[in-house]
C-alpha cells in the first residue's frame, strides 16, 4: 500500500516535470516533422516512391529523433543528488530504471503516436500501413526508451563524447527496425514479426534494469 | 544505535581512509573534522552505503546495514552539498514529494510555520528555479525536519548559510538530540553546540 | 596450472618464456599453410578464387571466438572482481575488429568474382557487420571515460548486452536461408569438407591464432605495465 503510493508519487513528479518542460517535447517532434520534409526533398515528390518507402523513412526518422534527448533521462536527477534520495526513499536502483523508462514511454513516446497518421500523410500512405505502424511503434517505442534509459545511464559521467550514447542506441535498435519495417512487407507471417516484437520488448525490458542499475551505481561511484 | 567498523575506502586503486571506527547512540552529535578534500564526504556516503568499502562493516541498531538497508533508510535522512529541490516545481511541491517519499505526517500548517521561521514564508507557491541560493539551502536544511527521521546525516551544512541562519540551524541541531535524535556531520566549519563529539580526519 | 589467465604477474613470468619460441613456431605454421593452400585442389565451379576461403573462414572464426573471449572475461571481471578480465578485454577488442574487417573485406573480394556483388544483405552478412560496429564502439568506449574503474566496468556491461549477437551470427544461416551455406564442420558430426580442403584450413586457423594470440600478449603486456602507474 505504502509502495503502491510512493509510485504513485513518483509517477506524478515525472509528469509534473515532463509538462513543465512541454516545449522540449514540441521541438522533438517539430524535429522529427523537419526531418521528413528534408527527407522528401532529397527523394524527390514521386508519388509512388513515397509511398514505397515512407514506412521505412518514418521508422528510421522516428529513431533518429528520439536520440536527440537521451541525456534528459538521468542526467539531471543524478546531477542535484535527487536520484539518491529517491534511493533511499525506499525504491532499489532497478525500480527506479524501470519506472522511468515507463515515464518516458507515457509522456514522451505516446505523445509521439499523434505525428504518426500527419507523417503518414506527407507519404500518401495507405490506411493499412499507418495502422501497422501504429501497432509496430507502440511495441517498438518501449524498446527505444529501454535503449534510451541503457545509452543515458552509460553516458552519465561522459563530458566529452557526445555522439556514443546515440551510437549504442541505434546499434540495438537495427533488430528493433527490420521487423518493424518487415512486417509491412510480408503479409502472411504478421502474427509471427509481431510476436518477434514482443519477444525482443520482452529481452529489452528484462535486460536493461540490471544494465542501467549497474551503470548508475557505477556513476554514483566515480563522481 | 550506528556502529561504524574498521572501514576503509579504496578508488581506481588509492586509499582514501583506511581503520576508521565509530559509534553514536541517541541524544549524541558528532562531527566529521578535517580540511577539503580528505575524505569526509566519501566516508558519509560509505557510511550510508552509497559506496562500497574495501574492509569494514556498519551497524545500525545491531544489524549489519548490508542485511537491512531499507530499514536503515527509513530512519535516515540525508542532506548532501547539493540541492535536491527539482527547480521546475515550486516549493510545496517539493516539500509534498519529500513527505510522500518519508511517509511523513506533517501536517500543512506545521510546514507553513516551518517556512516563516527560515523566512521563505512568502514562497510557498513559487517556483525554486526563482530562489537564491541560500534560500534554496534552506529549503533543503528543512528536509531535515519534514522527513521527521531519526538519524540525519549531512554533509557541509553551514556553507552557504548566513549567521542568522547558521544559529537557527544549531538551535534545531539542539532540539533534534533533545528528542532523541542522532545527527552525524561532516564539515570543516566548527560549530558552537555543547557535547559535540568529532572525528578527526586530518 | 592455469592461473596465468587471472594473474598478471603469472602471466608476465608464463609468457616471457615461450613468447621467442611462439614467434618461430607461428612463423613455420604459417609457411606451412600457405604451402599447403597453394596445393590445395581447385573448385570444380570456382576455380582459383575459392582458395579465398582459406583465409575467410580463419578471420571469421577467430571474430567470433575473440568476442566470446572477451565477454567470458567480462563476466568474470564483473561478477568475481578480478581485475585481469578488464586488462584483456582492452588488449583483445582491436584484435578481434582487425579479425572481423579481414572477414568482411575476404568475403567482399570473393563475392565479386563469385556472386556479382561486392555486399549483400544477407543475415550472416549483417550481423558479422553489427559485430564490427560492436568492436568498434568497444573501442571508442575505451577511450571515453576520465576514471579507470567506471571505463572498465562499462565496457564490461557493453560487451556483455552485445554477446546477444553472436548466437545470431551462428544460427542466422539456419534461420533464414540466404546466401550462406549452412555449418559443415562442427564437432558433433564428421565433417562434410574434403580433407584435402580441410587440412589447409585448419592449419591456416592454427596459425591465424598464434599471430592474434602473440599481439595479444604484447598488447596485454603493455596493459599491465600502464595500470602499474593507474592510469
Amino acid at each position: 500500500m505504502i509502495l503502491f503510493k510512493k509510485l504513485i508519487l513518483f509517477f506524478k513528479r515525472e509528469s509534473k516535470l515532463f509538462y513543465s518542460n512541454i516545449v522540449d517535447l514540441f521541438s522533438n517532434i517539430l524535429f522529427f516533422f523537419l526531418s521528413v520534409f528534408v527527407f522528401v526533398f532529397a527523394l524527390g515528390t514521386d508519388e509512388y516512391l513515397l509511398k514505397t518507402i515512407g514506412v521505412g523513412v518514418i521508422w528510421s526518422l522516428l529513431l533518429l529523433s528520439s536520440t536527440l534527448n537521451l541525456r534528459k533521462f538521468y542526467e539531471s536527477d543524478f546531477e542535484n543528488g535527487i536520484l539518491t534520495i529517491i534511493h533511499m526513499g525506499g525504491f532499489s536502483l532497478e525500480l527506479i530504471v524501470i519506472l522511468k523508462i515507463f515515464s518516458h514511454f507515457i509522456f514522451v513516446q505516446i505523445p509521439f503516436l499523434i505525428s504518426l497518421p500527419i507523417a503518414g500523410l506527407f507519404f500518401n500512405l495507405p490506411m493499412h500501413d499507418v495502422y501497422i505502424l501504429f501497432l509496430t511503434f507502440i511495441i517498438g517505442s518501449l524498446i527505444l526508451s529501454c535503449l534510451g534509459s541503457i545509452s543515458a545511464s552509460m553516458n552519465l559521467l561522459n563530458r566529452t563524447n557526445y555522439s556514443i550514447g546515440s551510437i549504442i542506441v541505434l546499434l540495438f535498435s537495427i533488430p528493433l527496425i527490420i521487423f518493424s519495417v518487415g512486417i509491412n512487407n510480408v503479409d502472411n507471417s504478421f502474427n509471427s514479426l509481431i510476436n518477434m516484437l514482443f519477444g525482443i520488448c520482452l529481452i529489452f525490458l528484462g535486460i536493461s534494469p540490471w544494465a542501467s542499475a549497474a551503470c548508475i551505481k557505477l556513476a554514483i561511484r566515480n563522481k | 544505535m550506528l556502529l561504524v567498523n574498521n572501514l576503509s575506502f579504496f578508488r581506481n586503486g588509492i586509499k582514501i581512509f583506511e581503520g576508521k571506527n565509530l559509534s553514536l547512540f541517541e541524544k549524541q552529535i558528532i562531527q566529521i573534522k578535517g580540511k577539503n578534500g580528505v575524505g569526509k564526504t566519501t566516508f558519509i556516503e560509505v557510511i550510508l552505503n552509497l559506496l562500497e568499502p574495501k574492509t569494514g562493516e556498519i551497524f545500525w541498531e545491531g544489524k549489519n546495514i548490508k542485511k537491512n538497508i531499507f530499514k536503515f533508510y527509513d530512519q535516515s535522512t540525508f542532506i548532501m552539498d547539493k540541492n535536491t529541490s527539482t527547480r521546475e516545481l515550486t516549493v510545496i511541491e517539493n516539500i509534498n514529494f519529500w513527505k510522500g517519499l518519508s511517509n511523513s505526517q506533517l501536517s500543512d500548517d506545521v510546514i507553513i510555520l516551518l517556512l516563516k521561521t527560515f523566512n521563505i514564508g512568502k514562497y510557498y507557491n513559487t517556483k525554486v528555479m526563482y530562489l537564491s541560493s541560500g534560500e534554496t539551502k534552506k529549503l533543503e536544511l528543512l528536509r531535515l525536519i519534514i522527513e521527521q527521521k531519526k538519524l540525519w546525516v549531512l554533509d557541509e551544512p553551514y556553507n552557504h548559510l548566513d549567521e542568522f541562519s547558521i544559529g537557527i540551524l544549531n538551535q534545531t541541531f539542539i532540539d533534534h538530540i533533545n528528542n532523541g535524535g542522532m545527527i552525524i556531520f561532516a564539515s570543516h566549519f566548527n560549530p558552537n553546540i555543547n557535547n559535540l563529539k568529532t572525528l578527526d580526519f586530518g | 596450472m592455469f592461473k596465468f589467465l587471472i594473474n598478471p604477474s603469472r602471466f608476465n613470468k608464463f609468457t616471457d618464456i615461450i613468447l621467442k619460441p611462439l614467434f618461430f613456431i607461428t612463423s613455420l605454421t604459417l609457411v606451412v599453410g600457405l604451402i599447403l593452400v597453394y596445393f590445395s585442389p581447385l573448385d570444380y565451379q570456382q576455380g582459383l578464387t575459392v582458395k579465398i576461403m582459406y583465409v575467410h573462414v580463419p578471420s571469421a572464426w577467430l571474430s567470433l571466438l575473440t568476442y566470446a573471449i572477451m565477454t567470458i572475461y567480462s563476466i568474470i571481471g564483473f561478477v568475481f572482481k578480478i581485475p585481469f578480465g578488464f586488462i584483456i578485454n582492452k588488449a583483445i577488442a582491436p584484435i578481434g575488429a582487425v579479425f572481423t574487417l579481414l572477414c568482411l573485406i575476404s568475403g567482399s573480394m570473393w563475392g565479386k568474382p563469385m556472386w556479382g556483388t561486392w555486399w549483400v544483405w544477407d543475415a550472416r552478412l549483417t550481423s558479422v557487420a553489427i559485430l564490427f560496429i560492436i568492436y568498434l564502439v568497444v573501442i571508442f568506449l575505451n577511450q571515453t571515460f576520465e576514471s579507470r574503474d567506471l571505463r572498465e566496468k562499462i565496457v564490461a556491461i557493453f560487451i556483455i548486452i552485445g554477446s546477444i549477437n553472436l548466437p545470431i551470427i551462428k544460427y542466422s544461416v539456419d534461420w533464414w536461408n540466404t546466401l550462406h551455406q549452412p555449418a559443415s564442420v562442427s564437432k558433433l558430426s564428421s565433417p562434410s569438407i574434403d580433407l584435402s580442403m580441410l587440412q589447409p584450413l585448419l592449419v591456416m586457423t592454427i596459425a591465424f591464432s598464434m599471430i592474434g594470440i602473440i599481439i595479444a600478449i604484447l598488447r596485454i603486456k603493455a596493459e599491465i605495465l600502464l595500470r602499474k602507474k593507474h592510469l
